[in-house]
């Protein structure tokens, strides 16, 4: 499939969901734009422009989209940011902290070793600088840091 | 007068010791960010604000404004001796600086690249005393219709310097007026897109958005194609002045970079990127040897390390004098100030004088600062380029995490963070430009407003934009803007 035709075709559909709240936010008159004023013209413009996009991308030369992702690795990435903002504030900053930057070291194929000692010093250096130094709020877990 | 007066003023802001002090944290991490890649201002600047809100305004404002320019100093030094752009405004100075490199001359090209950058800053600042008070007096007259028509150039320049497809940009700068909208009506009060959930009901935060665009897709697509080792030249102890003979190359090309880059700067949606990009096309054909370029000429170094300095700086003449943010820096700069409590507009220079010329004159001192800085650190820059990415990117992630959350306490903007993350990353996948989309957002609110009153005031006429010149005059450029390429593109199929 063209490339162009996948996010043509998703950016359709965002344009028509803004343009569909739009109308039910109350459009307003002109002489009295109402909320849904700006929504709905601005999901009109997106949707106008995606269909140039799309149509574009049904001609033979469009590059086509590659299915393989090249690598693993973002996948992973994105799966430990949102672990690590679900478990923030029940396990508190330094212990998600430590697992966090251990899972990532061991992502790079750095030893056990290597990973746990670089971590902690991570996690406790972070402790210092951001709770201790610049007292930014950071939850605390059950061991009280 | 009133502008002596004002600089008088803003130098004894300036150079009190805690805003010296904040000045030099300021220029020192942006030389930091600028060195590092995969980190730029944005994201940086959007991780220190909340460490700000304890400082004074003033203070707070020179730090991170600090960071801004800083960077564009520290950028040179990773494209020179690595071939990486430290940040996306020096991508232009790989190709002599590394060149130079190469031919074992990285001691002259960072030579030329740091005082370069300092004439060019300078220059700029100058340029940003003078004009800026003069255009806050011209804006004052401005109404609701000359803001919106202002708006719609600004986003419309930059799409139309999009690397990309023009379209794509257009659309981006679309889905930006949309996030824009996120939250409660300022007109009506009623809540659009939120769905009940309270960080939407805020509106989408900035901070979440862009350490998300920028920081965290940046590190997912590092990871996919980054090679391990790559090559990094010894940093050179000696050599660091530039000779008689590469002033004589290269003096023409900074002043030309200086004034292009600050006029490009100036330009709501240019920015230093396309004033880098700009000058080298405006440089090589200016130029007496244009062969030259490309493989190593002091001249071409000189000339883009000059004009992204100087567009660092005229990037403050709209949001100093307009409210309206150049890029996505000044977005973060923006509601850094708002949150400590100013108005940005044409009226900051009558209600805090000592804020606006005290921005103005630290820049002063922060160019000469990072001059001073630059030079005998490049040693210890270079070093850090030494560190592993494979160490590096859990930290830069650890730190948008902190920095995220640390905006409202709450787990919301982090995920908001999150899902922009990886939208940044398809978008990339896909050739979109994130710069569109934020610059949208941030002025999306101001955008809709100005139109809404604009059609309050003419009773739901249009002609109200056609009937002011200014008005006009802005929506004849976009629309000419938005014609053109479509007329190029005809011309080509004619000539087919």
């Amino acid at each position: 499939m063209p490339r162009d035709l996948v996010s043509g075709l998703f950016w359709l559909a965002v344009a028509i969901f803004a343009a569909v709240q739009g109308i039910s936010l109350k459009l307003g008159s002109l002489s009295r734009p109402g909320p849904g004023f700006f929504p709905f013209w601005g999901g009109v413009v997106l949707g106008l422009l995606s269909v140039v996009l799309i149509v574009g991308s049904l001609r033979r030369e469009a590059p086509r989209l590659r299915m393989r992702p090249e690598s693993a690795k973002p996948l992973v990435v994105v799966a430990a940011l949102l672990g690590y903002l679900l478990l923030l504030e029940s396990l508190g900053f330094v212990a998600v902290t430590f697992l966090f930057l251990l899972l990532l070291f061991r992502l790079e194929r750095r030893g056990w070793a290597f990973s746990a000692v670089s971590a902690g010093v991570g996690a406790f250096a972070s402790h210092v600088l951001f709770q201790l130094w610049l007292k930014t709020q950071l939850p605390t877990g059950p061991f009280g840091f | 007068m009133e502008i002596f007066q004002g600089v008088l003023g803003g130098f004894q802001v300036a150079l009190q010791p805690i805003n010296l002090l904040y000045c030099f944290v300021g220029v020192f991490i942006g030389t930091l960010v600028g060195v590092l890649p995969g980190l730029g201002p944005a994201a940086a600047i959007a991780l220190l604000l909340p460490s700000t809100f304890a400082a004074s305004p003033v203070s707070a404002i020179i730090m991170l404004a600090g960071i801004y320019y800083g960077a564009m100093y520290g950028g040179s030094t990773t494209s020179i001796l690595v071939n990486i752009p430290g940040e996306a405004a020096s991508v232009v100075t790989c190709l002599d600086g590394h060149a130079m490199a190469r031919q074992g001359r990285a001691g002259a090209a960072l030579g030329i690249a740091a005082f370069g950058s300092f004439i060019a800053g300078t220059l700029s600042v100058v340029l940003l005393t003078f004009l800026a008070p003069f255009l806050a007096r011209v804006t004052l007259s401005f109404g609701p219709p000359e803001y919106f028509a202002l708006m719609v150039l600004g986003l419309t320049l930059l799409t139309y310097f999009a690397r990309e497809s023009m379209v794509k940009a257009l659309m981006m700068a679309a889905v930006g007026l949309l996030c824009g909208t996120v939250g409660q009506d300022t007109i009506s009060g009623r809540f659009r897109f939120a769905f009940g959930i309270r960080t939407l009901e805020d509106g989408l935060g900035l901070v979440p958005v862009i350490m998300g665009l920028f920081g965290i897709s940046e590190v997912l697509l590092n990871l996919e194609t980054r090679e391990e080792q790559q090559e990094i030249f010894a940093p050179p102890t000696t050599g660091l002045l530039p000779t008689r003979e590469d002033w004589r190359a290269s003096t023409l090309p900074i002043l030309r970079g200086s004034v292009l880059g600050f006029f490009l700067g100036i330009l709501p949606g240019a920015g230093a990127i396309i004033a880098s990009f700009a000058s080298y096309a405006v440089q090589k054909r200016a130029s007496r040897h244009p062969e030259r370029f490309g493989t190593g000429a002091i001249e071409g170094v000189a000339g883009h390390e000059a004009a992204n300095n100087a567009a660092a700086g005229g990037a403050f003449i709209p949001l100093l004098t307009l409210g309206i943010p150049a890029n996505a820096v000044m977005a973060i700069l923006l509601g850094a100030l708002m949150i400590h409590g100013l108005q940005p507009g044409p009226l900051l220079v009558k209600q805090a004088p000592d804020v606006f010329w005290g921005i103005i004159t630290s820049m002063y001192i922060g160019n000469a600062m990072l001059l001073v800085l630059n030079l005998p650190l490049i040693p210890m820059w270079a070093r850090l380029l030494r560190v592993p990415y494979a160490i590096m990117f859990p930290f830069i992630l650890l730190f948008c995490l902190i920095g995220a959350y640390s905006v409202g306490n709450n787990v919301g903007d982090g995920l908001v963070m999150w899902i922009f993350g990886i939208v940044g990353y398809l978008l990339k996948k896909f050739d979109y430009e994130g710069a569109p989309l934020i610059l949208a957002m941030v002025i999306g609110p101001m955008m809709e407003e100005a139109l809404r009153q604009s059609l309050i005031l003419s009773t739901g006429s249009f002609g109200i934009f056609v009937a002011r010149p200014i008005t006009a005059g802005f929506l004849l450029v976009s629309a000419f803007l938005l014609v053109l390429p479509l007329l190029r593109r005809g011309v080509r199929i004619s000539q087919v």
